[in-house]
């Protein structure tokens, strides 16, 4: 060795390092690019006499600047910003929809409680009516425009999901291409670094796990394998896997994933197995918040629907006859696993009684070793039945249409149908029944002091079918009355001891009688037959507004009125938006942090870049100066011989 | 720490993104005067204002329900006011029609003014609210309530009532329904006849002069608890002494003996005109009682009897036609002018309670128009309170919004600065 290939051995190492600072920088904004540096060593020193002399230096690798830890913290934090973030973008649609003060229920449902009162106050008016009645298709109008709306957020989430499944597999598929280069690049390269095909893989590594959480295990041979789930295998080596938007079993309507094996058989992926990355985000805000918002506001239709028509069928309109449905009330919807094996499908209901038991939540119902098995979604709670019917929350469950075989299952959803199906079901406002059917009066005759109350129906419906025969009620003497029904000439009662003030009830009718009526005095209920001016079931009607009539646990009092129930999903939408805000910046800030770290270690830096040119620079001067010196030398030594 | 040139970039960026977006947040809240722009600002006030918004909508409801009440209390003043002045009319021209001085067309006279009377009630009974509606129809609104003349009544027709007993209300206050309308059957139909437990009458054929007055219950216990309320006071004259017997109808039996009526002579009590007529056992009469008197002036003739029933009631019209028929017929006999004299006795009092009935519910008209009123500020007081509970959830503070806007605005400006001038140092300037 001589002073020359020293010198050339330093020139080739000064030449590598201004090479990989050249990269450096014009690599310095590129996304997903580390930091390379070369590995400089000293070549074997030469055993002499003297001691060791050096002899110059070589590059032993080109290194990229990474730490794998801090990577897998990046990719960590990521899945969980953009889930959030996916989520928040979803679910601030609601939001935004239920902001505005003049645009949600709550304007709707005012306005239509406005018409009823005005009705209440002027029950001839036609006009009155004719306000209440466009007022009522205005609130259903709303409910299905909200509910329109919900159904569109729910489209755009199905297509979207559907977008990053076709996203993912683009990924998984450019991925198990990568590994197939690196490792060839691997074999070939005496097990040198691909640096910048590793840069690569990691980038859409990188992205891949923006879409929906991964896990990587590194193989031997520089490939690795790609993980999503519960360990469900995307990339292996150099082969993927693709995924597939698929309609779930038991609601066609619903996108959800399935695993395509090897095989080519789908398999369908549990949703609680898929967190994580925006594709994560969707899936639970479909879950979490869409669900829940839809089947509320069903909820409010559906129970406003059934109260006023429970009211309503308890009136008398302008024509004098019974009153009719007021609104047509939405059927729960059913859907049967498309994986069952028996056939038929159960009667499904909404229970008039128990309909303030409905809750927001769709159930699952089972049959499973000979019981029925009912799962409520929301909270899991289960009920086995031996035998149905039965009423649950506000439901009817009947299963005489249903022949099940072993673990077929059906999904309920009671109230998602709700807002889109309430319709108005009178067209005529003669058919408004704001009068009570029944009338009372006291005999022109009466001498005692007796005075009666006007009467009211009572529920639930369907009225009694003697309620409007007309019926007397004498008193045999001060103490004690008869009542008779004069219609069919029978007597309903006789010698019924009178206390002043208390209910008398017959026939589906409640009065009561107070004062001092005298022997012989006589009060009659009977039809209320031209009672036009009558507000009594419109009044009852109009108080519906301020009556807790949603939420009741079962046997318990109701907690909501309409309002209130809608107030509460503004608020729980509100809320779940504010969290999913607070979650995501925090997500965010750990991202920020993470990223920070691993560009701290492995990202460029320009002044760092140009220290190092110059020093590369320098390097590479004082060797060519080694060079000329050795040649300068070695003239010399020629010179000698002239 | 180790910087790398992208994080100088990046975290400028990102900061400057930061403030531009929470200074747009304020930008909206000043522009839209809104406090809470979407729910998930505030759920909590979100959904409260949602609460507080119906309970004001609802005051707004009550308000206007009261307005209505208050228009329609006010017809049915104007009307009752009018009945009252009418019926005080008959009533003057009833007092009047007992000066003795009067000849029969003198009162035909005034019997011709009381028909016009009688039209104008019956007018005031059937009149309407403006907008094709009866007042005093109960329910009935479209139905006329009154239907009759004063011929007919004569005739033995009496008025019908066509309307029925329902009373309108309207919610005018969370807890409030408060009547609105009164039923025609109340204020004109049933009406207390006689003295409010029991009606007077005399026999057709009478041909002395007496004349019953109304009566009087001072025992009303007594009254309520007597097994005979349908009393006749039969008269005999027998030698120069009346004596009368106290007869239950129903029985047939002479309550002063308790046996078949009528009593012997010496049994019965002896008539002392104008002195009461005790109805309870006086002496050695049998036990009876009735806690109840009734009086009778001038002369009684043999044979004349008098009757007292429990009263029951009579419309306001049937004692105006009675009237008239009574001022109609000819009293040229001393027992016509004696009937004559009781059935203006028996309209007199028939009209005080009529009267009496229209001025109860005028003076509950009155008390339901100053509920209303009271009821009003109320509301008014609620919806000041509910409008200010919603300003505080809702509304932007404008002092700390704009003062906000500087802040955020100058810290935006402080972190494009910065960035600029971080941005510009580099080591290859100096290359």
């Amino acid at each position: 060795m001589g002073i020359s290939s020293i010198g050339f051995s330093g020139l080739n190492a000064a030449q590598a390092g201004l090479l990989t600072t050249g990269h450096n920088i014009s690599n310095a904004s590129t996304p997903g690019y580390h930091r390379q540096e070369i590995v400089q060593s000293a070549n074997g020193s030469l055993f002499t006499g003297a001691g060791f002399i050096g002899q110059g230096t070589h590059v032993q690798t080109v290194k990229r600047v990474y730490d794998e830890f801090l990577g897998r913290q990046v990719l960590n934090a990521e899945a969980g910003a953009t889930e959030m973030e996916t989520y928040r973008a979803q679910i601030s649609q609601i939001d935004n929809l239920l902001a505005d003060p003049s645009a949600g229920l709550s304007p709707a449902l005012s306005a239509f409680f406005k018409g009823l009162q005005d009705v209440a106050a002027n029950p001839a008016s036609v006009a009155g009516r004719q306000s209440m009645l466009s007022a009522a298709e205005a609130l259903v109008a709303r409910f299905q425009g909200l509910d329109q709306r919900f159904s569109e957020i729910r489209e755009g989430t199905n297509q979207q999901i559907s977008a990053q499944i076709g996203q993912i597999n683009v990924f998984s598929t450019q991925l198990a291409d990568i590994n197939q280069r690196i490792i060839m690049a691997q074999a070939s390269g005496t097990n040198q670094q691909p640096n910048d095909l590793l840069d690569q893989r990691d980038t859409m590594l990188r992205d891949l796990n923006k879409l929906v959480r991964v896990s990587t295990v590194t193989q031997s041979d520089g490939s690795f394998n790609v993980f999503i789930g519960q360990g469900q295998p995307l990339v292996v080596g150099t082969r993927s896997s693709s995924l597939q938007a698929v309609a779930a079993a038991d609601d066609p309507q619903r996108k959800t994933v399935a695993i395509v094996g090897a095989g080519g058989t789908a398999q369908l992926l549990s949703e609680s197995q898929i967190n994580g990355g925006s594709l994560g985000g969707l899936l639970s805000f479909r879950n979490e918040s869409l669900d829940a918002a839809q089947n509320a506001l069903g909820r409010i239709a559906v129970t406003l629907a059934q109260n006023f028509n429970d009211q309503h069928r308890l009136g008398q309109d302008l024509t004098g006859a019974m009153g009719q449905d007021l609104f047509t009330v939405a059927d729960p919807i059913v859907r049967v696993n498309s994986g069952n094996g028996g056939s038929g499908t159960p009667a499904i209901g909404i229970d008039a009684a128990t309909v303030s038991e409905l809750t927001g939540s769709d159930y699952r119902l089972s049959f499973v070793g000979g019981n029925y098995q009912l799962i409520r979604l929301a909270d899991n709670q289960t009920r086995t039945f031996a035998s149905l019917p039965q009423t649950v929350d506000g439901i009817t469950i009947d299963a005489a249409t249903w022949l099940p075989a072993a673990d077929d299952s059906i999904l309920i959803q009671p109230t998602r149908a709700g807002a889109r199906e309430i319709g108005l079901a009178l067209s005529d406002v003669r058919q408004i029944a704001a009068a009570a059917p029944i009338r009372s009066t006291a005999s022109l005759a009466n001498t005692g002091t007796g005075k009666v109350t006007a009467g009211t129906v009572d529920a639930p419906p369907p009225p009694n079918p003697d309620l409007q025969h007309r019926v007397t009620i004498s008193f045999t003497s001060a103490t004690s009355f008869d009542v008779f029904d004069v219609t069919t000439s029978t007597t309903l009662a006789s010698g019924v001891a009178y206390a002043s003030g208390s209910d008398i009830a017959y026939n589906g009718w409640t009065v009561r009688i107070s004062g001092n009526p005298a022997s012989g005095d006589a009060f009659s209920v009977e039809a209320n037959a031209n009672g036009v001016a009558d507000n009594r079931n419109i009044v009852l009607l109009g108080g519906l507004q301020t009556r807790n009539t949603i939420g009741a646990e079962a046997g318990s009092a109701p907690t909501a009125t309409y309002q209130g129930a809608y107030a509460q999903i503004v608020s729980a939408v509100g809320s779940k938006t504010n969290e999913v805000e607070a979650i995501g910046a925090a997500q965010q800030g750990l991202v920020d942090h993470a990223a920070q770290a691993l560009e701290s270690l492995a990202g460029v830096n320009l002044d760092e870049e140009a220290a190092k040119l110059l020093r590369y620079q320098q390097a590479y001067q004082a060797s060519a100066k080694v060079l000329e010196i050795a040649t300068r030398i070695f003239d010399e030594i020629l010179a000698l011989g002239r | 720490m180790r910087v790398s040139s992208g994080m100088i970039f990046d975290a400028g960026i990102a900061s400057i993104n930061r403030q531009t977006a929470s200074l747009l947040k304020v930008q909206q809240q000043i522009a839209s005067g809104r406090r809470i722009l979407t729910p998930s600002d505030d759920p909590v006030a979100a959904a409260r204002a949602l609460e507080v918004t119906q309970a004001s909508d609802i005051v707004a409801q009550f308000k206007e329900n009261q307005n209505y009440a208050v228009s329609a209390l006010g017809i049915e003043e104007v009307q009752l006011g009018a009945a009252t002045d009418v019926i005080g009319r008959v009533h003057e021209l009833a007092v009047q029609s007992t000066n003795s001085t009067l000849t029969d067309s003198a009162r035909a006279g005034i019997a011709t003014e009381l028909r016009a009377r009688f039209d104008e009630l019956l007018g005031i009974a059937n009149s309407g609210d403006g907008t094709g509606n009866y007042l005093f129809a109960g329910f009935m609104s479209s139905t006329t309530p009154f239907a009759g003349t004063v011929d007919g009544i004569l005739a033995g027709s009496d008025v019908v009532y066509q309307g029925d007993d329902g009373q309108r209300k309207l919610q005018v206050s969370p807890t409030r329904v408060i009547e609105v309308s009164d039923a025609g059957s109340d204020l004109f139909r049933r009406i207390a006849s006689g003295n409010g437990y029991f009606a007077t009458d005399y026999a057709a054929g009478n041909s002395g002069t007496g004349v019953i007055n109304s009566g009087a219950v001072s025992n009303p216990a007594a009254w309520n608890a007597s097994a005979s309320q349908q009393v006749a006071i039969n008269f005999t004259v027998t030698g120069g002494v009346t004596s009368y017997d106290l007869v239950d109808t129903v029985s047939g039996n002479s309550l002063l003996t308790g046996a078949a009526a009528p009593a012997a002579p010496g049994a019965q009590r002896v008539f002392q005109a104008g002195q009461p007529i005790v109805l309870s056992a006086q002496g050695a009469e049998a036990p009876f009682d009735l806690g109840a008197s009734v009086t009778i002036t001038g002369a009684t003739a043999d044979g004349d009897s008098f009757t007292l029933a429990p009263g029951g009631s009579q419309s306001v019209f049937t004692t105006v036609a009675r009237l008239i028929g009574a001022l109609e017929a000819p009293a040229g006999t001393p027992a016509a002018k004696a009937q004559l004299a009781s059935e203006v006795g028996f309209a007199v009092t028939n009209l005080s309670h009529a009267a009496n009935r229209i001025s109860e519910t005028r003076s509950l008209v009155g008390s339901r128009m100053n509920e209303l009123d009271s009821l009003g500020s109320l509301n008014e007081d609620l919806d000041l309170q509910y409008q200010q509970t919603l300003s505080t959830l809702q509304d932007v503070d404008y002092a700390k919004a704009v003062s906000d806007l500087t802040r955020k605005q100058f810290e935006l400006e402080a972190a494009q600065q910065s960035f600029f001038k971080i941005s510009q140092l580099s080591l290859f300037n100096f290359l």
